[in-house]
């Protein structure tokens, strides 16, 4: 059975769900920005974007979090703890794309040696809501990364734009839970062949074409390639596509001293920052843009496939679409393809 | 479910200088509860992340072994916020630690082996931690011949010079410690570690050798070992990289596909051939 | 408008065919198609065949001045607007290379076209976009929409004042009249007006979505510290976190870093991913340093930067 929400019932919808949750989703701070937030009330929601600037992952790895406080003493027995998350939580309007993110920084953060609790506490008590994807970018290349525009997998409940209204899909247990919600209504055959339309449309428009399978097998043979000499000129260590990415999760941890103590934050980091990396002795294992730029794309395209089977890339686009200098990852990716083909020939493309 | 980023509450219960340049100081620490001490088990080559709330947290090499009951020890090197705090923390402080952390030397490979020991400077520490270990008479007999060579810049800058002096007495252990300079005191050999082990000369058959130093003595400590024919599957080494988390989360010391927090510090010169050269 | 372009861009490619074939640079830095309508990439060429890669149209913003960091070994030839130019003399003043390592193509600017007021300005999005005469036409899957190119420069450009490059090793276009499009940056103006309070409330509010990426940093061509104040942990000077006030100190310390040193190319803004009008802070300080020292960044090769250099007649009413 399909359900449906009219839109002229969203309003009332979100604001019904605030009375027993937290409410994230997209709220633009200026005309064309927009990021995930906790919204005080429904108004706030801008669905109008392909995607906000920045990705629903803050919404379980938030930018800086607070890891502890302590007091002015500095002893044990004055810090509090602040992982809990007292109220249930639910991420509204995320994209297939930044869903798909979430199950991979769930592999680096609920590992089975250590389990980040302050990610897991916000994860096991939020319902996702996704919002498929009907007029994907030119820029999106999700279905190259085993994803794709109407990809349900990891959302709880599943949404529709039809125009008028959401056809509502229940496809969990913890979205089961919505069955009886006063606002859903049972959605006809012409809106359900509606959303089917929808959804073939947006198939065909992303691309799939990006040669992402395999990538892993032929970076093997180019760690040391000068391929990275050029690939790296033009970028300029901006690290707008780190903070843009809905998979990169590398994280920085420091004291902040407040009035009465302080608190242990961490803070989203970049391993495109030239200190990243630089060790107290003065020694950098990667003192140039050269290095940075092969450690971000071998960390997403072979180090995260060797631990966990999958590249860490959803081809959400952001980092093409918001670059300064225009590098796309995707040309990027191409050139593994061809670079193999020269490598195995014994030619040396140094000027992609 | 427990929290791997807070620190429990360890208390100083003995600081000392260890060297002449007053840089590296050595610090015991006892837990404050019993039931963090009954939980704590470690092997040599572990380490710890160490932290002063409201300075910051740095990782350190357990320096003590864990036959060495009651407390923990650690030679700090003063070169930051937290090492400089780390050395101003007077007896009875607390400080807060994170671990046990990392994989540790491999313990299991070296039975009824010998164990070549190099080191130098203060990358000695989880060193004494494992050499410790197999002095103890419960362990004496897991391994066979045990070779150490140590040595540092200056006779001042040794670490654990009285432990080395009783450890010189041994009839179980070989012991050379050297020096790149004597001075007018200094009575002991004075030589660069690659040239003293090449003189040592110590047999590679069914030996593993485990090397710590900075990258200047490795560099030319490595062909020496070479020369000895020592494999690589037999040579192992403990790394450092800058490190945040030090359980493999915050993606900072990443070698390739390992963390060094995690999959590390230890690695055997096997393994780091097949990574790239992020070190 | 277009003749003009396409002469300024085969004069690009002569001169840079010149210089490769000659071996008088390693290589040139100059701006060539990539994969997205209403934009174009820096590219790094180093034989004449490359040359012709070399484009110019009204979508060559980056300030390629940022690259020079990069390649201080090299003898390198970089096409060059006149707000680049002026940041290549800046740097010369400061001594970060040497006279003779650098070959500038000095090119006499049209203005650049704000991709982010031209996407806002339609419905959908853009698939495919050209300049044609003093339009710009964007086309999209079901829309083909034609903009009056003057409608849509960035700040920084309706404001520029020096858009030929008077430092250049060779000028590739005829000097362009120098009369600005608005009388003042129209932030700027709007800002003057307010009080005190109502300043700092909109610094506040712009501020305030900074995501502390230091894109902006990176794009600057004047900021090229090997540790900046932000990273410094002994002295901790600021935070890493949110707090308004850290966001707030970012800002007010970066845009003071560059006063007397900021040539306005605007290329903070353009880098920016949260769209914060970073060219007005900026702009106001550039302001502030012509009324006060009497002085414009990279006008004057010989011309010492005023807040890194003292004269006894310096104005000193502030100090009470």
């Amino acid at each position: 059975m399909k359900l449906k929400l009219d839109k002229k019932d969203l309003g009332s919808f979100l604001q019904n769900l605030m009375d027993e949750y937290d409410l994230f989703a997209p709220v633009q701070l200026a005309e064309g920005v927009s990021v995930y937030k906790k919204i005080d009330h429904p108004g706030e929601v801008d669905l109008s974007t392909s995607n906000p600037q920045k990705p629903a992952k803050e919404v379980f790895f938030p930018q800086s979090e607070t890891m502890f406080r302590y007091g002015k003493s500095g002893k044990q027995n004055e810090m509090v703890s602040t992982e809990e998350v007292i109220r249930e939580r639910i991420l509204f309007g995320a994209r297939p794309c930044d869903i798909q993110a979430v199950s991979i920084t769930d592999e680096v953060f609920l590992g089975k040696e250590y389990t980040d609790v302050y990610y897991l506490n916000k994860r096991k008590t939020t319902t996702i809501i996704g919002m498929a994807c009907d007029h994907p970018l030119s820029t999106c290349f999700c279905s190259s990364t085993s994803g794709g525009p109407f990809l349900r997998k990891g959302s709880d409940l599943f949404f529709t734009d039809l125009g008028e209204s959401f056809l509502v899909e229940l496809l969990t247990e913890k979205g089961m839970a919505f069955l009886k919600n006063k606002f859903f209504k049972e959605a006809n055959t012409k809106e359900i062949s509606l959303a089917e339309g929808i959804e073939e449309k947006a198939l065909k428009m992303t691309d799939a074409s990006v040669p992402v399978e395999g990538i892993d097998k032929r970076l093997d043979l180019m760690v040391e390639s000068p391929f990275w000499g050029r690939l790296h000129e033009k970028c300029i260590g901006c690290r707008v596509c780190t903070y843009l990415c809905p998979t990169c999760h590398c994280f920085d941890i420091m004291d902040e001293t407040m009035t009465n103590g302080g608190q242990r934050v961490r803070n989203w980091d970049s391993c495109l920052s030239p200190l990243y990396s630089q060790e107290t002795s003065g020694h950098n294992p990667r003192p140039t843009n050269r290095e940075r730029t092969r450690q971000r794309i071998m960390h997403k395209f072979n180090y995260f496939p060797k631990n966990f089977g999958r590249a860490a890339c959803v081809g959400c686009g952001r980092c093409i679409l918001y670059c300064p200098v225009h590098f796309d990852i995707r040309q990027a990716i191409n050139w593994t393809s061809a670079k193999r083909l020269k490598l195995q020939r014994g030619e040396h493309s140094t000027n992609p | 479910m427990k929290n791997p980023y807070h620190p429990i509450p360890m208390v100083v219960k003995k600081a000392q200088v260890e060297t002449d340049d007053r840089m590296l100081r050595t610090i015991e620490l006892s837990f404050l509860n019993e039931e963090d001490a009954k939980a704590f088990h470690f092997i040599p080559g572990q380490f710890c992340e160490l932290s002063i709330l409201g300075k910051g947290e740095a990782p350190f090499g357990i320096a003590s072994s864990p036959t060495e009951d009651g407390s923990l020890k650690f030679t700090i090197n003063k070169a930051g916020v937290v090492t400089t705090g780390l050395h101003h923390v007077a007896e009875g402080a607390e400080v807060g630690i994170r671990g046990p952390l990392g994989n540790g030397y491999p313990m299991d490979l070296f039975q009824g082996k010998n164990v070549l020991v190099i080191g130098g400077g203060f990358a000695f520490t989880t060193l004494r931690s494992l050499i410790a270990y197999f002095l103890h008479p419960e362990n004496r007999n897991k391994v066979n011949d045990i070779t150490v060579i140590y040595g540092a810049r200056m006779p001042g800058l040794l670490l654990y010079k009285e432990e080395l002096l009783k450890w010189e007495k041994r009839s179980d252990l070989k012991l050379v410690v050297t020096v790149d300079w004597g001075d007018k005191d200094w009575k002991g050999k004075v030589g660069l570690v690659p040239n003293v082990l090449e003189e040592v000369g110590p047999s590679s058959e069914n030996t593993y050798a485990v090397i710590c130093g900075p990258p200047i003595m490795i560099k030319f400590t490595f062909p020496k070992l070479m020369a000895l024919r020592f494999p690589n599957e037999r040579i192992y080494t403990s790394l450092e990289k800058r490190m945040m988390c030090g359980i493999g989360k915050c993606g900072r010391c990443n070698i390739g596909h390992l963390y060094v927090c995690k999959d590390g510090p230890v690695f055997s010169y096997a393994q780091l051939e097949k990574l790239p050269k992020d070190y | 408008m277009e003749e003009r372009r396409k002469a300024i861009q085969d004069r690009i490619r002569e001169e840079a065919k010149e210089l490769l074939s000659k071996k008088a640079v390693d290589l040139i830095i100059g701006f060539g198609e990539w994969t997205l309508p209403l934009r174009t990439t820096p590219i790094f060429v180093r034989n004449p065949e490359g040359a012709d890669h070399l484009i110019w149209n009204s979508f060559c913003e980056n300030n390629l001045a940022t690259y020079l960091h990069k390649f201080s070994h090299f003898k390198v030839g970089v096409v060059a607007k006149g707000c680049d130019a002026r940041s290549i003399v800046a740097l010369s003043l400061e001594k970060r290379f040497k006279p003779d390592q650098l070959y500038l193509i000095g090119v006499p600017c049209q203005r650049m076209v704000d991709r982010r007021r031209v996407k806002k300005a339609v419905k959908g999005e853009i698939l495919h976009a050209h300049e044609q005469g003093d339009q710009i036409i964007a086309e999209g899957e079901d829309f083909r929409t034609e903009l009056k190119r003057d409608d849509f420069l960035y700040p920084s450009c309706r404001v520029c004042t020096h858009r030929t490059p008077t430092q250049a090793n060779v000028l590739v276009g005829d000097p362009v009249e120098e009369s600005p499009l608005a009388e003042a940056h129209p932030e700027v103006k709007e800002f003057e007006k307010k009080s005190q309070e109502d300043r700092w409330r909109y610094f506040e509010k712009e501020s305030n979505r900074c995501i502390r990426c230091y894109a902006c940093r990176e794009a600057c061509p004047m900021c090229y510290c090997t540790e900046c104040f932000v990273d410094s942990s002994n002295p901790k000077w600021i935070e890493k976190g949110f707090s308004a006030s850290d966001l707030e100190f970012y800002h007010i310390i970066r845009a003071y870093h560059q006063a007397g040193r900021c040539s306005g190319c605007g290329a903070c803004e353009r880098a920016c991913p949260m769209e914060i009008p970073l060219t007005y802070f900026t702009q106001k300080l550039n302001q502030d340093v012509k009324e006060l020292f009497n002085f414009e960044t990279g006008i004057d090769p010989e011309a010492p930067p005023p807040l890194s250099t003292y004269q006894t007649e310096d104005r000193q009413e502030f100090i009470k």
